[in-house]
């Protein structure tokens, strides 16, 4: 079943010269891993923002064609009732921050939807152990780390128990360490708690060990979209991605020319093993 | 050229963020400084442009110590990008940006302008003199606190995380200004988290960890001798893959390029050719 469905859309900011989305059609499924990639000014961001449904109930501006998500068409829904289904964490994370400490902050959704007490209680306390922040219920939000403050807005979201969850670049200000720590804390929250999750991410080879799904925009509009492997080949085929190809890909690629075909690698290790059995036949070869 | 002899600071008591550090920077130097968040790498920063002083230790510029400079004084010689370059634009035009600096240290009106065109022009954004600043892509505007820096005819060029947010053009096209600049003389201190930049472009690393410099040397040698996870870093692709083939004959690289030369060079000697 498709979680998100989005057919024909087109918007304009208000006073925009041009629009950001161009007929994008899609569909991502439920318990998907998508990846969303494209340049600056792709549309990636606009593309998040209609699926939360802040666009257009937030920004205004011009739309056309449909969005749903989950069983709700977000032009029809009010922007309420698509945050209960749409958790989003955004680019500039420190900005949706907006209480004293840190289980304050998970509470504070909960909170504006009229929750019980015990129930926020409960629930602050299983999001803060899902994102690896129990003990610093009491701390200031101000004093945590680029990370922490990311994972605790991560939190916040998870604690609306939402069904698909929606990042816009996510690791652009954390260390590898932290990054890492991050997708596989999204990987956990696919697999275990079966969330739809969507991502935007420039650094491709980040997703590339979870996604199940890539999409590519160009200029507002969808230019693949598929697999991983599908999406890596056709850009591997565009001179002016080639830079944008995760290093793993770009290695694969560098080499198959001159090799026979690799399969479709998604970690360092797999590559690796490969390789390996590739030389090894070589060897084999030369002392035949 | 800056020299840094065992500095400690702390911005609260018993709560070190910088301990006990000692580096030189060189002229033309290109230099990585990387580390997990909270390293101390910003820090280390601001000591060099004498926006927070020494608690303990000395910091010398062309051999005199810096604890009499203000950040004014430092800012004639070293340019400073943010990782967040929108927080140091605050004019309408591009050109008007960057001839700010030159006007504030007492350079006339058409000479800070001239100098303002040449560096605009140095960054690619000849053409972009009337853009205005907040309306530029990230890339853009990452460029264009370089022209600024760029303007007061730095030796020392310092950038925290200048690529994040980037996409892989955009990096590329910045890295690329980079090499440029470190070419024409710019000594060069880059704080980042990109492992792949590192490999790919910067010869000399520094790893800070916990306030204090663990590593400082090659590249290379970082990524071909030491277990870089326990720091925080993470192994670039090619050296993972690198490492797991060298059994099998084939030397180490740390770039994708490298390895790819390094597998074809291994399997011509394996057949012979």
């Amino acid at each position: 079943m498709s979680e998100i469905v989005i057919s024909g859309l087109s918007y304009t900011y208000p006073k925009a010269a041009k629009p950001s989305l161009q007929n994008v059609s899609l569909k991502i499924d439920s318990g998907a891993f998508a990846a969303l990639a494209g340049l600056n000014g792709s549309g990636k961001t606009s593309l998040c923002l209609a699926i939360a449904g802040a666009v257009p109930h937030y920004y205004g501006g011009a739309m056309a064609g449909q969005v749903y998500t989950g069983e709700v068409k977000t032009t029809e829904s009010g922007i309420c009732e698509i945050a209960n289904i749409v958790g989003l964490v955004l680019e500039d994370y420190e900005s949706q921050l907006v209480t004293l400490t840190v289980e304050e902050e998970v509470a504070f959704g909960l909170e504006n939807r009229g929750v019980e007490q015990s129930e926020i209680n409960r629930r602050v306390k299983e999001a803060l152990q899902m994102v690896g922040l129990s003990g610093k219920e009491k701390q200031q939000t101000a004093a945590l780390s680029g990370g922490q403050k990311q994972r605790l807005a991560i939190a916040s979201v998870l604690a609306t128990k939402p069904q698909i969850l929606v990042l816009d670049e996510p690791t652009s200000a954390l260390d590898p360490e932290g990054a890492s720590e991050l997708y596989e804390l999204l990987h956990r929250l696919n697999q275990d708690h079966k969330l739809t999750i969507l991502v935007v991410e420039h650094d491709l080879s980040l997703a590339l060990p979870f996604a199940s799904q890539f999409i590519l925009l160009a200029d507002g509009s969808v230019e693949k979209a598929g697999s991983p492997a599908e999406v890596l080949q056709y850009m591997g085929s565009k001179q002016h991605y080639a830079c944008s190809l995760p290093p793993l890909w770009q290695l694969k690629l560098g080499l198959e020319p001159e090799f026979s075909s690799f399969g479709d690698w998604k970690t360092d290790d797999e590559a690796a093993n490969e390789l390996i059995h590739c030389l090894e036949k070589l060897e084999a070869g030369k002392s035949a | 050229m800056l020299e840094f002899n065992n500095v400690s600071f702390s911005y609260h008591k018993n709560c070190p963020v910088v301990s006990d550090l000692s580096l030189t920077v060189n002229p033309g130097e290109y230099i990585a400084v990387v580390g997990r968040n909270g390293s101390g790498k910003t820090t280390l920063t601001r000591l060099i442009m004498s926006l927070v002083k020494p608690v303990k230790g000395t910091i010398l510029f062309d051999g005199e110590t810096t604890k009499k400079y203000a950040p004014a004084d430092m800012a004639r010689h070293i340019g400073y990008v943010f990782q967040n370059p929108s927080r140091q634009m605050f004019h309408d035009t591009a050109i008007e940006e960057v001839a700010f600096g030159p006007l504030q240290i007492g350079i006339s009106k058409d000479d800070a302008i001239k100098q303002a065109k040449e560096a605009l022009a140095k960054v690619g954004l000849n053409g972009y003199e009337t853009a205005y600043p907040s309306g530029l892509s990230k890339g853009q505007k990452q460029r264009l606190a370089v022209a600024s820096a760029l303007s007061m005819a730095p030796r020392l060029l310092i950038l925290d995380e200048p690529t994040s947010g980037q996409d892989q053009q955009d990096k590329a096209l910045f890295l690329t200004l980079l090499d440029h600049l470190h070419q024409k003389g710019l000594a060069i201190i880059l704080i980042t988290h990109d492992m792949n930049i590192l490999a790919e472009k910067v010869a000399r690393t520094i790893v800070m960890c916990d306030g204090t410099k663990v590593y400082d040397g090659s590249t290379a040698n970082l990524f071909q001798f030491h277990d870089v996870e326990k720091w925080g870093l993470k192994k670039p692709t090619a050296v993972t893959i690198s490492h797991k083939l060298s059994p099998y004959g084939v030397s180490f690289s740390p770039t994708v390029d490298g390895l790819i030369a390094e597998f074809k060079a291994n399997e011509r000697g394996a057949v012979g050719v």
